[in-house]
Parts: structure tokens; sequence; C-alpha cells
């Protein structure tokens, strides 16, 4: 193990190394570009062995990592805001066909270059895992566990990881590099699955096993084995991070999320990526002005941790959800999912939406103690102006 | 260049899944039936969105419209991945993607060199969908989208010179072949198997339905299109090297192609002899190529 002060991106990059993936492509966009730039002097300088395939957009570099994963291999591919979108067609079939792709989405908005989590969050049909990460330590240990997660037999679903563009992606944090002999031991090396390839191919056999993957006849089953896949990888999820635990002596939280100072909290604000990271701050004022609030950081919002937040919201009497995405017209993502989710907790608690972020709006850890603050006169019985806040 | 090739040695082994579901008479899946005689078992097959050729024996991977080179690249970059290089990656597209929706993606996979084998089956508009426009789609000919109207005389263009494009990317090897001619069809796929590096053969596919003629004349129609210069057959080896692969002594008139096919039948005299005229200066331009050996564009 080494440790080193690295960018976002360069700790994204050094994951796909340690990973030892055997085919990448990407196409430059920003913030995601530097990727493109250390995979490529990680190819030329044969750091490790791989295959990096500079294209003419990211419709390409997500086919060829579709294609590529097919066959057997292990693929790695990155984009960021249109990029992604411009992506949306082929990862439906990603998806479809249960190929183990994992990519990085660094996010950028649609209206303008800066950080929010519209591009991911707009892609939420194409049947993929959706995790959200904080700081560069955590992608770079994300990226092994994607592997892990998205090879798992049990599981066999592309993950799309993401982390704020800038804020991430640019700034150098120090960050713990394992070694590629304890990741090697860790990670096993990708299974091929043999129906594709010609040896003792016969095409009646494969057409069956196809119809029976899209569900036998019924085409609702498709979707249906598809959803209970996704769903079932939280489980996967959450022995992944133990056994990571015990490699590598790192965690963040089950998985699925990851609390702060959560066990005598009235009041929790949900945030996802950097905004997390600054609400760590916003609690610790809070805290030290004697306010019980903590933080529910979301890591997966596909699967969404309905099981842990059902837990917590008989434990709090509060949630403030900070969104940095909106579906226009129909509010936060994780505000809907996440009220959705404890409707049937029978004592369950006030639920206040923030919209904060978006566009890359700055937000202050004054703005995330304001949250609180809201979020515990409300868990005590007071009343706000509005359940719908912009920050 | 491809190796002459009698009837005696085309193999005999037939790759196809009957029943198929292509029309009677259909070009497309005479082309499929032919080429994977020549490709044998040891191929992953990528199919996009096209008409029903001839399904064959072969693993198969269903893959998305637009995407034609950019998920075979994929494909075979995995094969190298995990040291198969003995298997083939083979594209079998229509031409909606390899002229138009998948041009993109295929232009840039020959501008890598990628090492994929892409083999078009040409029908000259969208036959699956009902015989709308391609790219593809030759000057006057009628489509459900080029009506004959006061403001229509069919396609106001001509199809775009997708071999010479591709030849222009200067790739290993890029060859027409037709139906008509099944040896030569034969021996350019049996000669592209073997070349690494990027490969196209666009294949003259007449479609009795689109082309508006009767089923049991689709030999025929495709045969007169090579005799008369609309269909010329040819290679190009790294975009220099080119060879005509049949020399009529004579050119016979384009009326005759025309002829067959009600999808011009609102012809003028006067548009035909345009089309002559662009048919012809072609086939000059290609025969002063094939006397110098190499590709004059």
């Amino acid at each position: 193990m080494s440790s080193e002060v690295i960018v976002g991106n360069k700790a994204c990059a050094t994951g796909v190394k340690l990973a030892r993936v055997q085919v990448a492509s990407a196409y430059p966009i920003t913030p995601q570009t530097t990727i493109t730039q250390y995979l490529s002097e990680m190819h030329a300088n044969a750091e490790f062995d791989f295959d990096f395939v500079n294209v003419e957009g990211e419709l390409t570099a997500q086919l060829i990592v579709q294609g590529a994963s097919r066959v057997g291999a292990r693929t790695f591919t990155c984009t960021a805001g249109p990029g992604l979108l411009y992506m949306h067609h082929p990862m439906q079939e990603t998806g479809t066909w249960r190929l183990p792709v994992v990519m990085a989405v660094v996010h950028r908005g649609y209206k303008g270059m800066q950080p929010d989590h519209s591009d991911l969050m707009s892609q939420q049909w194409t049947g993929w895992i959706h995790w959200y990460v904080e700081h560069a330590q955590e992608i770079l240990d994300t990226v092994l566990m994607a592997y892990k997660v998205a090879e798992d037999m049990r599981v066999r679903i592309p993950v799309a990881l993401g982390y704020d563009g800038y804020v991430l992606s640019y700034t150098a944090e120090p960050v713990d590099i394992p070694s590629q002999e304890t990741v090697d031991a860790w990670l096993p090396p990708n299974k091929a699955l043999p129906s594709i390839l010609p040896d003792g191919y016969d095409a009646r056999k494969f057409m069956m096993e196809l119809m029976q993957m899209l569900g036998g006849g019924d085409p609702q089953q498709a979707w249906r084995s598809h959803h209970e896949a996704i769903v079932g990888s939280e489980q996967v999820l959450r022995e992944t991070m133990d056994s990571f635990e015990k490699t590598f002596g790192r965690r963040y939280g089950n998985g699925m999320i990851e609390t702060y100072m959560m066990e005598d909290a009235e009041a929790a604000i949900v945030a996802m990526g950097t905004i997390a990271g600054s609400t760590r701050a916003a609690v610790d004022d809070l805290r030290s002005d004697g306010k019980k609030v903590g933080l529910i950081k979301l890591r997966s919002y596909i699967p969404f941790p309905e099981t842990d937040f059902q837990e917590w919201a008989e434990r709090v009497k509060s949630f403030a959800v900070v969104d940095r995405s909106i579906c226009p017209g129909k509010g936060g993502p994780v505000f809907n999912k996440l009220r959705s989710t404890v409707y049937n907790v029978e004592e369950r608690p006030d639920i206040l939406q923030f919209h904060a972020g978006l566009g890359g709006k700055e937000v202050r850890i004054g703005d995330l103690y304001s949250v609180g603050e809201k979020a515990l006169k409300v868990a005590e019985g007071g009343t706000v102006e509005s359940l719908v806040e912009w920050v | 260049m491809s190796e002459r090739m009698t009837r005696a040695q085309v193999p005999l082994e037939e790759r196809g899944l009957t029943p198929g579901s292509a029309c009677q008479g259909c070009g497309a899946a005479l082309a499929a039936r032919l080429a994977f005689k020549a490709l044998g078992p040891n191929v992953i097959r990528l199919m996009i969105p096209c008409c029903p050729d001839t399904m064959t024996n072969n693993p198969l991977v269903v893959g998305v419209f637009e995407g034609g080179g950019a998920h075979l690249s994929g494909i075979s970059r995995g094969l190298k991945a995990i040291n198969r290089t003995d298997i083939k990656a083979v594209g079998f597209f229509g031409d909606g993607g390899t002229y138009d929706i998948g041009f993109q993606g295929l232009s840039a996979a020959a501008e890598r060199n990628e090492d994929i084998l892409v083999i078009t089956k040409d029908n000259e508009a969208y036959m699956n969908t009902g015989n709308q426009r391609s790219g593809s789609t030759p000057q006057y000919a009628m489509t459900s989208t080029n009506p004959i109207g006061p403001r229509s005389r069919g396609k106001a263009r001509p199809k775009k010179n997708i071999p010479m494009i591709f030849a222009a990317h200067y790739v290993p090897y890029v060859a027409t072949a037709s139906v008509a001619f099944p040896e030569d069809l034969i021996a350019k796929v049996t000669y592209a198997k073997g070349v690494e590096g990027f490969r196209l053969i666009i294949i003259q596919s007449p479609c009795p339905v689109g082309w508006r003629y009767s089923p049991e004349k689709t030999i025929e129609v495709s045969r007169v299109g090579v005799q008369s210069g609309v269909w010329p057959l040819y290679e190009v080896v790294d975009g220099d090297k080119f060879k005509l692969s049949y020399k009529p002594k004579e050119l016979r008139p384009v009326s005759e192609y025309i002829g067959y096919q009600a999808r011009f039948r609102h012809v003028t005299d006067v548009e035909v002899a345009e089309v002559q005229e662009r048919a012809t200066s072609n086939w000059e331009q290609l025969l002063k190529s094939d006397e110098l050996g190499r590709l004059l564009i």
C-alpha cells in the first residue's frame, strides 16, 4: 500500500488499473476528460495489460465495452453529462443483456457545465445499478467494489458510479492505494459467459436459452428478472462491503447508506456525493450548538435502501432530503422515492425537500446548517413555511 | 485480392437455419446463405435491425441499429482480451446500418482499422419497415417516402458511393459483390476472412417487393445490374490497389436493368440517359484504375 495526493479522476483511473480491466473505451468530455488521458498514459507506458480504445463518441464507447463484455472481458468506460445522454440507447442493451460493465459518471449538468446529478438521474430506466460517492478515496475503493458486485453471478448487472465533476474530478486529496497483490487476491478475474463463443455452439439451444432469459415467451418476465436482480444486488453489496473492510481496512457504512452522528439524532439530513461531505461539517456545527441532527449519506440510489430508511424512519422525527437534481414538474427524485419508501411506517417522520447545488450552484456549510435547523424544528413539532425549499 | 473460385470449390455445408422468414426471391437471404458458407462455424455474428435474411448456425449477438461498427469493434477487442483471436467478429448489416444510421461508428471503426468484417446486404431502401428511402436508394427510384407526384420524380439524388468512401479510409479490404455471381462472392468473403483489420463487402441484394419485379427474376436483375455497370464488381486493398472482378467486353444499357423494376417505371428517356451517362463515366474511370492496378478517385 502507498499513499498519494491525487485528483478524483486519477483515483478512478488507478482503480481501473488495480481491477485489471481488460478493455476500456471512452470519449473525452469535461470534467471526465483526464480519466481518458490517465488511461492513455497507462496504456502507452504498458503499466498494465489492457486495451484502451479512444473512440469518436460516447455511443461507440458504450458499445465497445458492451461488445467486449459479451465475450467475457472485464470492461470500463466513463463519461459525463451530455455524453451520458448520448449513450442512453446502448446503455439499455448493456442492462438488458446483463453485462457487468462498470462506468464512471463524472457529474455535469445540462444547464451549463457545472456539476449536478441530472445526468445519472436521467438514466434511471436503463437497468443499471447507480451509486454516488463522496471523495477520491471512495472513488478508488468503489471502482473495485463495483466489479465485485457487477460480476457476481447472483447479480450480473452493470454499475454506474457517479461523482461530482470539478469538485472531485479535479481536486487533489490524499488517497491510500492498495497493492496489486491485495486487490488480485480480493477480486478474481471475470468469468466469461461461454454461450456466446462458437465452441460447441448450437443455434437452437442458444435460442432456447435466449428465450428463457427474455422471459420464456412472457415479455414481462424479462423486466421482472432484471428488476429482481438489481434489488438482490443490495445483499451482495452489503457482503462486499464487509469483505472489503476485512481486506482493505476501510468501509462506507453498509454500502447502501453511510451514517454520521445518527445514534441519538432527532432529525436526519439525507444527501449524496460531495454535498454529503459538506453536510458532515454542518452536522459538526449543529452538534456543537447542541442540535441533534445527523447525516444519512445515500450511496446506492438504485437499488434504493428501502429497509434502511424504513428503520431510520422509526427512529427519527424528520428527514431533510437534499436533491441535487430535479425532474422538472415532478420534483426531486430522492425526495419522492424516500417519501414513498417510508409511507407504510406507522409513525412516519415529516419529510422536507431541499433543492440544492443544481447547475453547480455552490452549497455552503451554512446552507446545510440551516437545512438541519429546519429539519430539527419540524422534528420538535414546529412548522416551516414550505415543505419544499430552494437552497 | 481474392482468388478466382470455381463452382466445385463452393463449400457444400449449409449454415442457414430453415425455415427462414425472408420473402420469396429475397436477394439478402441468398447473400447470407452464400457468405456464411464461406465463413464457417468459427465466427460471432452481429445482427442489427434489418430485414430478416437467413439466420445461420453461428453465435448471434443482437445490438442497437446505430452501433454496428462500434459493437463489432468491442466484440473483436474482447476476443483479443480473452485470447480468442481464432474467432472472427462478423457483422451482417443492411444498407441503413451501413450508409445511414450506422455510418459514424462504422467510419470510425474503419479509421481505427478495427479487426472486423462487415458484410452489407444492400437492397437500397428500408425494406424491413416497408421500402422507405435510404442513403443507398438510387436516383429516381420510387420508394414509400419518395412517391411520384407533381413535386417528385422519385429519389432526387444518387446513392452514396459507400465502397469508395470506405476505400478512402485506407482499410485493408473493400469489395463489392452480387448474388448473381456466387463464386466471386464466396471467393471475396473467403479472402476477407483471412485478412486482419477492417474489411467491408457490399453485396447487391435485389428485393422483389421494394424494387417491384417478379421474385423469380432476382438473379437476372442482379446480373444485369453488374453487366450494365450500375453495380460494378471490384476489390480495393489498402485504399490503393484496385482490381475489377468482372469485365464485360461491352456494357449492357442501363435501360435493361431499369426495365425490370417497376420502382423506375415512371422514368423518362432523358432521366434514363442521365443514369446511363453516370454509369458509363464511372465504368470508364474504374477501367482506368483496373489498368493501372491502382485506384483513381
